[in-house]
């Protein structure tokens, strides 16, 4: 009797076992994604990282939204019905809306069924990017730019509830499909916000409803939908059948014209996006390889085994149908100064200690050599990037580094203190660290290798608790203000000006080139505060890096982006193929 | 005394114990550790900014009060919402607590039974070859990293082999059942030799005391004695090391959960610490001190009942 029990209870398990991992039919069209890191939540006015970026735009959509096949990135209307009308002076933006784009259906609305989106749509969801309540965490996007709403955000500071029926000068639905914004002062980066998730639309009904839970409700006019989010590993998102009529792109920039094939057809391509959250590089890998996720960036570990020395694809992966993409990145690595202290007021130092460091040896121990060595602050791609230049201060020349150590009064390092690097606690970046000192050591300076966690890296800058930092900045938007912000004297930390550098000349010329419209006279007043940055060596320069990304061959459309927010719509999956190479995998 | 009342006094000293944890999370969290709105605001942090989401989580009010906040919330167990993910941290925990249980139990329970039943094999042919050859392999096997068990299982046995799943996690019996039978696996040969040599040191001591000579002396057999005598002296140890761990198996096992993508309570609290998330912090340290008491007493209370010598006063 006891034997028969062990048996049958071992059947069972050995059925519920083969019934749970039997392979489902590929007839749906899914598209599987991973992620490396959690996503914070579905409210747009929180998602200030990548991760939570890209998850709430698969539900949420902005006014504008980046061209998918054109670079440079330019921008184009997403529920906007065009691009907005500017006043002269430049202060005035008004948009006109798109009729007919509907919420997704939800209990919120009268009927559950999801109402149409209209113009105060938008003026409700920017005051809660400014409700001092919420403390959104993109309000800096807006901060001391639209007309009222500093105001208003003070106002209701202190009292224990926000009025949003209040009206703001700068910022009105003037009926129901036209908005406008009135600007306090020039902002021409003031677009890229509006394709940035933290001003996408709610709906003020789904807010009321679900209170603090708005959070795990997103309900948005997008291509997908999520009836309730939990963080957990896996979120997956239905294909809204209340979606409006949006075509794929029909014109593209020369090096994307294949990817036209497409071109008038409705989006999106696929039923479900599953998005794996998968945190180790190689369960990510292996689930690649086996064609469970779609998409992937080469893991660092597997990149020798993956790409060949001259940056082609192995061949064992060409013959399973992998594609391989390298873009360059919208970023750039760098060790800071901290301009706070006296040492690094003497410019023959600092540009010592950037000749002295290898660059390209970095390049080889920490990229894979795959990274391009940055000549200044702003990255290929973007206007102010001057192409050709190469920084006179820039790839390891010891006998220069030396000679201008002896001419800052350093002979040999002679006379300096020990002079501390802090950096974060990874692995790579303690390795580059010991890079660093081993460079430094070259010309006689004495270098500590500091790591720390990442809040007390960023604790000790603001504190001015620094002498070198390593570190790394991502584009928020398109544009070179992003990037030399990071060296504008009022900028100084807490703010993005993390090393304090502070020239009065620099910030001159900077506070009138964020003002100036896109035109050839920024692009050469930007061109000029690169070049200067770059000779007056206020960081190392690092790296700008390159994306490595690997995808299957039933992936159609895919083309990496430094701003993936909506891309998911425009990916297919050929369904054909993926049954049929899968088998192989 | 009456096992209610000593239990109802053990669990009094939970106030003082909570009190100091309490003191201590504060201190550390509060005093020492990084500004977190800095963390919270990311790149674009302005002192204005900072300033205005210190006062909106109440980080601005006097140390007492924030003090006796941490202390409300370890006796209502309101927690609050975490700072990084404005979840509420209740619900984080019960939705991590699920999967990182469904890993840990069973590799608990199984990797104990393997192990005492080796550990009673072993002391059975104690000195014999099959005794040091376990002993050896033991020892080989707590040589090896656990993150290479992890690494070769993963890309051996259901990488190569596909006969489990790489990684991933479905809520619900039986969806989660194939996506932790490796982590479990790997659980237990992570565990069994530790536990082995430790068991195997207790049942030894055992067979060597009088009243086993005795029990063989009165012509006992070798599996009566083990199994009856032995095995029932030594439990107190065996309780000891073995209730001990409970409150670690509802906390997680953050490698495994890591690299198999199980969505446990691990993975939350290394998040949290890495992002300064206070409440969350707190949470789990409140959690896990008021586990470690109440199996403390349930550790004492199982004394009683395995070994009549022991008296609650």
């Amino acid at each position: 009797m006891k034997q028969k029990l062990i048996f049958s209870t071992l059947l069972s398990f050995f059925i519920l076992f083969v019934g749970c991992t039997a392979q489902k039919d590929g007839t749906e069209k899914v598209l599987n994604l991973s992620i490396t890191a959690k996503v914070k939540g579905m409210d747009p006015i929180y998602a200030n990282d990548k991760y939570s970026g890209n998850e709430v735009a698969r539900v949420y959509e902005g006014l504008l939204e980046y061209h998918y096949l054109k670079r440079p990135y330019t921008l184009v209307p997403n529920l906007a019905a065009a691009m907005p009308t500017v006043s002269e002076d430049g202060l005035t933006y008004t948009f006109k809306i798109k009729k007919g784009v509907f919420f997704q259906d939800d209990l919120a609305f009268p009927g559950g069924k999801g109402r149409e989106l209209k113009a105060a749509d938008f003026v409700y969801s920017i005051k809660r990017l400014a409700d001092p309540k919420l403390q959104g965490l993109g309000w800096w996007l807006l901060e001391g730019k639209v007309v009222g709403l500093n105001e208003w955000r003070k106002k209701y500071s202190d009292q224990p509830k926000v009025d949003y029926n209040e009206d703001i000068p700068g910022l009105k639905a003037l009926d129901d499909y036209t908005l406008q914004f009135k600007l306090i002062k020039s902002f021409p980066q003031f677009l890229y916000s509006l394709a940035m998730p933290f001003t996408f639309a709610v709906a003020r009904e789904v807010v009321d409803k679900y209170g603090a839970e708005f959070i795990n409700h997103p309900v948005g006019t997008g291509p997908f939908m999520l009836p309730e989010f939990k963080q957990t590993n896996k979120i997956v998102y239905k294909k809204s059948p209340t979606f409006r009529k949006k075509l794929y792109p029909s014109d593209a920039s020369p090096e994307f014209q294949s990817f036209l094939k497409d071109a008038g057809k409705p989006l999106p391509f696929v039923d479900k996006v599953v998005v794996n959250l998968i945190v180790e590089s190689q369960p990510r890998w292996l689930n690649f390889q086996k064609g469970k996720i779609d998409v992937i960036g080469v893991p660092k570990d597997n990149f020798d085994a993956a790409i060949t020395p001259d940056r082609k694809l192995s061949t064992e992966l060409t013959k399973k149908g992998i594609h391989l993409l390298i873009t360059p990145s919208l970023d750039v690595t760098y060790t800071a100064y901290n301009h706070d202290l006296k040492l690094f007021h003497n410019v023959k130092l600092r540009r010592a200690m950037s000749l002295a460091y290898d660059i390209k040896k970095s390049n080889e121990l920490f990229y894979n050599n795959t990274a391009l060595p940055a000549q200044s602050v702003v990255p290929p791609g973007i206007a102010g990037n001057i192409k050709g230049y190469a920084n006179p201060y820039r790839n390891k020349n010891i006998a220069l580094a030396k000679k201008l150590l002896v001419e800052a009064g350093f002979p040999n390092g002679a006379g300096l203190p020990e002079i501390t690097y802090d950096c974060p606690s990874s692995t790579v970046s303690r390795q580059i660290g010991e890079f660093f000192k081993k460079n430094m050591a070259e010309i006689g300076i004495n270098i500590k290798v500091v790591t720390n966690p990442w809040p007390e890296l960023q604790k000790k800058i603001t504190q001015r608790k620094v002498m070198l930092y390593g570190i790394a900045w991502g584009a928020d938007y398109p544009d070179a203000e992003n990037f030399l912000q990071l060296l504008y004297g009022p900028n100084k930390a807490p703010g993005a000006n993390g090393s304090g550098f502070n020239d009065a000349g620099f910030n001159q010329d900077f506070a009138k080139a964020a003002l100036m419209q896109d035109s050839p006279a920024r692009t050469t007043l930007y061109e000029k505060l690169n070049k200067f940055v770059a000779e007056q060596v206020p960081w190392i320069f690092g790296v700008h890096r390159q994306s490595f990304t690997l995808h299957h061959e039933w992936l159609r459309n895919y083309i990496p982006t430094d701003f993936e927010h909506g891309q998911a719509q425009y990916l297919s999956v050929d369904l054909v193929t993926r049954n049929l190479k899968i088998k192989e995998l | 005394m009456n096992i209610y009342i000593y239990i109802f006094r053990r669990l009094l000293y939970v106030i003082p114990v909570l009190l100091g944890v309490c003191l201590i999370i504060y201190v550390l969290f509060n005093l020492v550790s990084p500004d977190p709105t800095m963390i919270m605001l990311g790149k674009h942090a302005t002192a204005e900014q900072m300033a205005e989401l210190r006062h909106e989580l109440g980080l601005d009010r006097s140390w007492l009060l924030q003090y006796f906040d941490v202390v409300k919330s370890a006796f209502t167990f309101d927690f609050g919402r975490s700072y990084s993910t404005k979840q509420l941290i209740s619900e984080m925990i019960m939705q991590g607590a699920i999967p990182s249980l469904t890993l840990t139990i069973p590799g608990f329970v199984l990797a104990t039974m393997i192990a005492i039943s080796i550990s009673l094999l072993v002391s059975f042919y104690r000195g014999k070859f099959l005794d040091k050859s376990i002993v050896f392999l033991c020892v080989t096997m707590v040589s090896i990293s656990s993150l290479a068990y992890i690494l070769f299982g993963q890309w051996f046995f259901a990488y190569k082999l596909g006969v489990f799943e790489i990684s991933g996690y479905e809520y619900g019996f039986p969806y989660f059942i194939p996506y932790v039978l490796l982590p479990i696996l790997i659980w237990v040969l992570l565990s069994v030799g530790p536990d082995v040599r430790f068991y195997r040191t207790i049942i030894l001591d055992e067979i060597y005391q009088d009243y086993v000579r005795t029990a063989r002396a009165k012509g006992l057999g070798e599996t009566t004695i083990l199994f009856k005598h032995v095995l029932k002296n030594a439990m107190i140890p065996i309780i000891t090391y073995l209730v001990i761990q409970i409150p670690f198996l509802i906390l997680g096992a953050l490698l495994l959960e890591s690299f198999f993508g199980i969505p446990g309570l691990g993975g939350i609290t290394l998040t949290a610490i890495n992002s300064s998330d206070f409440p969350v912090i707190k949470a789990m340290a409140i959690l896990s001190a008021v586990a470690y008491i109440i199996f403390s007493v349930i550790t004492d209370v199982l004394y009683t009942l395995v070994d009549p010598r022991v008296r609650l006063s």
